[in-house]
């Protein structure tokens, strides 16, 4: 058995990064979000941020009726997950003083460590993704926190891409596209397509 | 001939004697083997159960972490909510399309008919969707967007009469009606279906017009 758990040490971002881009989305943080790192047996497997940052993901399909969906765009505000590479990541941190918490309206390190390991335990023990991790595999896992307090989530995993939100999924895979919303669900395998209107 | 008649019913007796003799034995057999499958189950769901108990139980730390079996890998993640999108699209076509020996037939909600006339016309927003196609360089984008995506400088070199910004105003007055989106990543703008459907009612309504004009 691993030990997937949450670090002690707070970083913060020395300059603005992206943490994942592809043609149709990008999450990107500014300078001096706050960073945790998850660890896989004390190895770095991803973070829980906090700061500014945003999240685009173009969930349009492309049918032969014309375009369907709307892009998502998303402030990121409050707290998030990233599951993923961090090699690149870890080079753009440095070490978060006290004044940074504060900007984040935390008291202090504890305070975020606690909402943070909330977050992580939340996504862990109580989500739908039962006890998964990424291994050696490349791929990317984001949770957002949404308005309901629940967790949206973006898994990137090389052709393969899912979004799964309070009122919409949107799964890409090599040349098939569906788009579920709670007006249609959106169909679309080889240029054909099938559009069901609920 | 009375004879012939006993003796066929006394060999009809013995044959279904015979076969009660033999379903009995089957049903003793059956009973059996399904007892033996029961012991099986039993002594399965015991071992299951002890396993999560173990699972469970002891062996977790208190301390911050979660013990996690890392042979599980973000490609069986990925699968699995795939699989679960897959069946609600699924579930979802099975509400909506029927599939018999006679061909598809769409299946529709027992919903109230409501008679086209009696839908009442929101007149702001059939305003905002004509005025949107009530300029000549916003129908000239719309066919553009026709035949695909186009990023603005595709669109600019196709309407090289026009400046970017006004382009730029007039490709937001499309979205603003809903009759194209643009990609927020790759920054294309595409036509909607609504788009489509507003620029072939746009060429009808010019053809036909044209044509009673002839007349």
């Amino acid at each position: 058995m691993a030990k997937l758990s949450i670090g002690n040490t707070v970083s913060k971002t020395s300059e603005a990064v992206t943490l994942w881009q592809m043609e149709k989305g990008i999450v990107e943080i500014s300078k001096n979000t706050l960073a945790v790192p998850i660890e896989l047996d004390d190895k770095e497997r991803g973070y829980v941020f906090h700061g500014n940052g945003k999240f685009l993901l173009d969930s349009i399909v492309e049918t032969e009726e014309g375009a369907i969906g709307k892009p998502v765009e998303k402030e990121l505000n409050e707290l998030f997950l990233m599951l993923g590479d961090t090699e690149e990541i870890q080079k753009r941190f440095t070490e978060a003083g006290e004044e940074d918490f504060a900007k984040m309206g935390y008291e202090n390190q504890h305070g975020f460590l606690a909402k943070a390991e909330d977050l992580f335990n939340r996504f862990f023990e109580k989500g739908m993704h039962g006890h998964r991790i990424l291994n050696e595999d490349h791929g990317f896992i984001f949770a957002f926190q949404n308005e309901t307090s629940k967790l949206d989530i973006l898994v990137d995993k090389g052709l393969k891409l899912v979004y799964k939100a309070m009122d919409m999924v949107f799964v890409s895979n090599k040349n098939k596209v569906v788009l579920k919303s709670p007006s249609e669900v959106v169909c679309l395998s080889n240029g054909k397509s099938v559009i069901v209107k609920k | 001939m009375v004879m012939f008649i006993y003796v066929d019913l006394y060999l009809i007796f013995i044959e279904l004697k015979r076969i009660s003799v033999k379903l009995r034995s089957v049903r003793i057999k059956l009973s059996e083997d399904l007892s033996e499958e029961m012991k099986k189950l039993k002594e399965e769901i015991a071992n299951l159960k002890e396993q999560f108990r173990n699972v469970m139980g002891g062996e977790r730390e208190r301390r911050r972490g979660i013990y996690i079996d890392v042979g599980d890998r973000v490609h069986d993640y990925v699968e699995d909510m795939m699989e679960g999108v897959a069946e609600g699209i699924h579930g979802e076509l099975e509400k909506s399309i029927f599939i018999g020996p006679r061909g598809v037939r769409i299946l529709r909600r027992k919903e109230p008919h409501i008679r086209r006339d009696e839908v009442e016309l929101s007149f702001p927003k059939a305003a905002e969707v004509m005025s949107a196609l009530g300029h000549e360089h916003r129908l000239r984008i719309l066919d553009e967007l026709m035949s695909g995506g186009k990023y603005i400088n595709e669109l600019q070199e196709k309407l090289s009469e026009i400046t970017t910004s006004t382009l730029s105003s007039h490709l937001k007055v499309l979205e603003e009606a809903g009759l194209v989106v643009q990609e927020k990543v790759r920054g294309r703008y595409l036509i909607t279906m609504p788009g489509r459907t507003a620029y072939k009612m746009a060429r009808r309504v010019t053809r036909f017009v044209e044509r009673r004009n002839q007349e």
